[in-house]
C-alpha cells in the first residue's frame, strides 16, 4: 500500500492531463469500464501467472467479481456487443486504476495507474505504426526524450515453438521457462528435449540478444527454415518499420526478436518503451485480434498502456520536475482590507496564479505580499501600483 | 560508454568469483577487493564492482543500481527478482533441502499432526509446502537452523547444505532435496537492452573461462 502525497499528484495529473490531450487530438474518447469485473470475464483470457494475482472476493449475490487487473479485457468485453463487423475504427483511450497482487513477496506496490488507447476494428501494418506512432510521441510529449521502443512479434516465439516439434505440455513448460527468462533452465530444457530443428537451440540461447536495427529480420531469416508463422511475422514488422520510418521515428525504434508479453492475448506485434532510468518498461502493448472471439465476435483490435508512476520515477531522475505550486502568492491582510484583497484574488487566480489569503488583525502592517515564500512588499502605495497593472492585464486579455 | 557495473556478494561466494574473473581476458590477474570499500571504480577494471550482502546482490540487479549481478539462485528462489539468469558460474554448489532429526523416518514425519519448520527461507518453505499439500507454521530464523530442531523448537529445517557437515554434526539427515542450487550472473531488465554488446560480451567471456576449468 502506498500513500500518494501532493507533490507526486500534481505531477501525476499534470502528465494525466498531457496524455489525454495528445489521445484526444488523434481522435480518440474517453471510456470507463468499471473497476470491479466478474472473474469468469477475466478467467478465460489471462495466464496462470497473472490470475494469482489478481484481487477476488464473493458478493451478495456469491458470485466471484475481481478488481480490474487491466483495462483491455473490460473494454473489449465493452464493445463485443456494441461493433458490427466492417464498421470503422473504433478509437477510445481510458486512464484509472489497475490492481494486482505484488508479482514478489517482497514488493508492495499493488495498484498502478494506467494511462492507455485500444484501436478497435481494423488489422493492417498501418494502423500497428499509427498505435506505435502514439507511443512514442506519449514519450516525448511528457518530456521523456532518452527512450527507446522495442518492437516485437508473437509469431517469432510461434513459429520457433513450431519448428521444434514439442508436444503441448511441453511447449507450456518451454513457454513458462522463457518467460520466467531463465536461460539456465532454458539450456537444461533443450539438452534434454532436443528440438526437432537444431539452431533452434543455439537461436534459444541467443534470445535476450535478438535486437537491433532492421537488418536484424534479414540476419535472422538466414538462420532459420521459413514456416507460415515466421513469414507473416516478418511481413508484418517489416512494413510497421517502414512506415514508422517514414514518420521519422527510426531513432527511437528497435527490433526485438525475443520480445515476450504477459498476456496471452496477444496475436501480433508487440511492444515495449522503456527507459534507461527506469528498471521496468514505461509502456507495454500490441495486436490481440482473437480477444474478441472469447466474447463471441471478431474484432481486430491493437492498443498500449502507459504506467504513470514509471514516468513520473524517469522524469524525477532525469531533471527537475516542473512544479506549478513554485507560484504561489500570500496576501495576509488587514480587515479593513478584506473587500479589495478578495477581489484582486480572483482576478490573480484567473490568470492562472495559485493565491492564499490570510487575514491577519494583530499584524503590524495593513498587507503582506509573499511569492513563493519571498516576501515582495507590505506598503500601499505598491498594492494600488500592482491593483492597476492587473486591471489593465484583464482589460488587455 | 560506460562501464558496466557488476554486483558480487561479499561472503563465501566473493573469493570464487574474484578468481573465476581474474582469468577472463582484460582482467588483472588479481583484483584486490579486501579493502573496506564498497564501490570500485579502479581504471584496471573493465568492470565498475559493487560489493553487497549476498541477499542484496539480485535486488540491487532487478532496480537497476548494477546492470549485472552474481548471485546465488537461493537468493533467487526466494526473493523471485524480476532479472535475466543468463549464466550458471558452476561455483557455490549446494542443495536446498528439507532436514529432520536421525530419529524421525519420512513416514513418521509425513504422519505428524501438526508441523513446524525452521528456515532463512519463508518464501521457498511455503511454496514447497503448498505443492507438497502439507499445512505447516513456518519459523522465520536468521541463522544457526539446524539449532531449532535440537532444543525441539521445529520438527524439520528448510535449508542450503553443500557437504552436510553441519547436518551431521547436529544430528539431521536430509528429507527430500528441494533444488540444486548454484551461483548465477543476472542482468537488468532494461540493461540487457540498453547495454546489450558489453553484456553479450562479459558473459561470452564468462561461458569461456567456466568451460575451461
Amino acid at each position: 500500500m502506498k500513500d500518494v502525497h501532493p507533490r507526486e499528484i500534481r505531477v501525476r495529473r499534470r502528465v494525466e492531463g498531457i496524455l489525454q490531450t495528445l489521445f484526444g487530438s488523434w481522435g480518440y474518447t474517453e471510456v470507463e469500464p468499471p473497476t470491479f469485473e466478474y472473474y469468469s470475464t477475466l478467467e478465460k483470457v489471462i495466464g496462470k501467472e497473472l490470475k494469482e494475482r489478481i484481487f477476488r472476493f464473493v458478493n451478495r449475490e456469491g458470485r466471484l467479481v475481481c478488481l480490474r487487473p487491466d483495462f483491455t479485457t473490460s473494454i473489449v468485453r465493452m464493445y463485443s456487443s456494441k461493433l458490427t463487423p466492417g464498421e470503422q475504427n473504433c478509437r477510445v483511450f481510458y486512464d484509472g486504476k489497475i490492481f494486482r497482487y505484488p508479482a514478489s513477496p517482497f514488493r508492495t506496490e499493488s495498484e498502478l495507474t494506467q494511462v492507455g488507447l485500444e484501436n478497435i476494428g481494423v488489422n493492417n501494418p498501418s494502423v500497428d505504426a499509427e498505435v506505435i506512432a502514439l507511443a512514442i510521441s506519449a514519450l516525448r510529449k511528457v518530456g521523456i526524450e532518452d527512450f527507446s521502443c522495442d518492437i516485437g512479434h508473437v509469431g517469432i516465439f510461434q513459429g520457433m515453438m513450431d519448428s521444434m516439434g514439442y508436444p503441448d505440455p511441453l511447449q507450456e513448460q518451454l513457454k513458462t521457462i522463457v518467460k520466467r527468462k531463465d536461460f539456465i533452465d532454458l539450456d537444461y530444457f533443450l539438452t534434454l528435449h532436443p528440438p526437432e530443428e537444431l539452431p533452434m537451440h543455439s537461436l534459444l540461447e541467443e534470445f535476450p540478444y535478438l535486437r537491433g536495427k532492421k537488418e536484424l529480420l534479414g540476419e535472422f531469416q538466414k538462420k532459420i527454415s521459413p514456416n507460415r508463422r515466421f513469414q507473416e511475422a516478418f511481413e508484418r514488422l517489416s512494413r510497421i518499420w517502414d512506415i514508422l520510418a517514414d514518420f521519422g521515428l527510426e531513432k527511437y525504434l528497435f527490433i526485438n526478436l525475443g520480445l515476450i508479453r504477459d498476456f496471452d492475448y496477444y496475436s501480433g506485434v508487440i511492444f515495449e518503451g522503456f527507459s534507461p532510468f527506469s528498471g521496468s518498461p514505461l509502456l507495454t502493448g500490441g495486436r490481440y485480434d482473437e480477444l474478441f472471439g472469447v466474447f463471441g465476435k471478431d474484432h481486430p483490435a491493437c492498443g498500449f498502456a502507459l504506467f504513470a508512476e514509471r514516468l513520473i520515477e524517469v522524469l524525477q531522475q532525469s531533471g527537475p520536475v516542473k512544479d506549478d505550486r513554485e507560484k504561489t502568492i500570500i496576501l495576509s491582510y488587514h480587515p479593513s482590507l478584506r473587500g479589495e484583497v478578495f477581489s484582486l484574488s480572483q482576478d490573480l487566480r484567473s490568470m492562472g496564479m495559485m493565491v492564499l489569503i490570510s487575514e491577519d488583525s494583530g499584524g503590524e502592517e495593513l498587507l503582506r505580499v509573499t511569492l513563493n515564500g519571498r516576501l515582495i512588499f507590505t506598503g500601499i502605495p505598491e498594492w494600488i501600483a500592482l491593483r492597476e497593472t492587473i486591471k489593465k492585464e484583464i482589460t488587455n486579455g | 560508454m560506460d562501464k558496466l557495473t557488476l554486483s558480487i556478494p561479499t561472503g563465501r561466494l566473493k573469493e570464487e568469483v574474484l578468481e573465476l574473473l581474474a582469468r577472463m581476458p582484460g582482467w588483472p590477474a588479481s583484483c584486490n577487493l579486501n579493502t573496506r570499500k564498497l564501490v570500485f571504480e579502479d581504471e584496471c577494471l573493465p568492470c565498475r564492482i559493487i560489493l553487497s550482502h549476498p541477499k542484496d546482490s539480485s535486488t540491487y540487479v532487478e532496480f537497476g543500481a548494477a546492470d549485472i549481478g552474481i548471485v546465488g539462485k537461493d537468493i533467487l528462489m526466494e526473493r523471485e527478482n524480476e532479472v535475466y539468469e543468463l549464466l550458471d558460474l558452476g561455483i557455490g554448489k549446494c542443495q536446498m533441502i528439507i532436514a529432520v532429526p536421525l530419529s524421525v523416518s519420512h513416514h513418521v514425519f509425513f504422519n505428524k499432526d501438526h508441523l513446524r519448520i525452521a528456515t532463512k527461507y519463508p518464501h521457498i518453505t511455503r511454496q514447497y509446502l503448498q505443492e507438497k499439500g502439507i499445512t505447516a507454521d513456518i519459523l522465520s530464523l536468521y541463522g544457526s537452523i539446524e539449532l531449532a530442531p535440537t532444543l525441539g523448537l521445529a520438527d524439520a529445517i528448510v535449508d542450503i547444505v553443500s557437504t552436510g557437515k553441519t547436518l551431521r554434526e547436529n544430528h539431521l539427515q536430509v528429507l527430500e532435496s528441494i533444488a540444486p542450487v548454484s551461483a548465477r550472473l543476472v542482468a537488468n531488465l532494461i540493461s540487457i537492452r540498453t547495454r546489450m554488446d558489453a553484456i553479450r560480451h562479459f558473459v561470452q567471456q564468462l561461458k569461456g573461462v567456466i568451460r575451461n576449468e
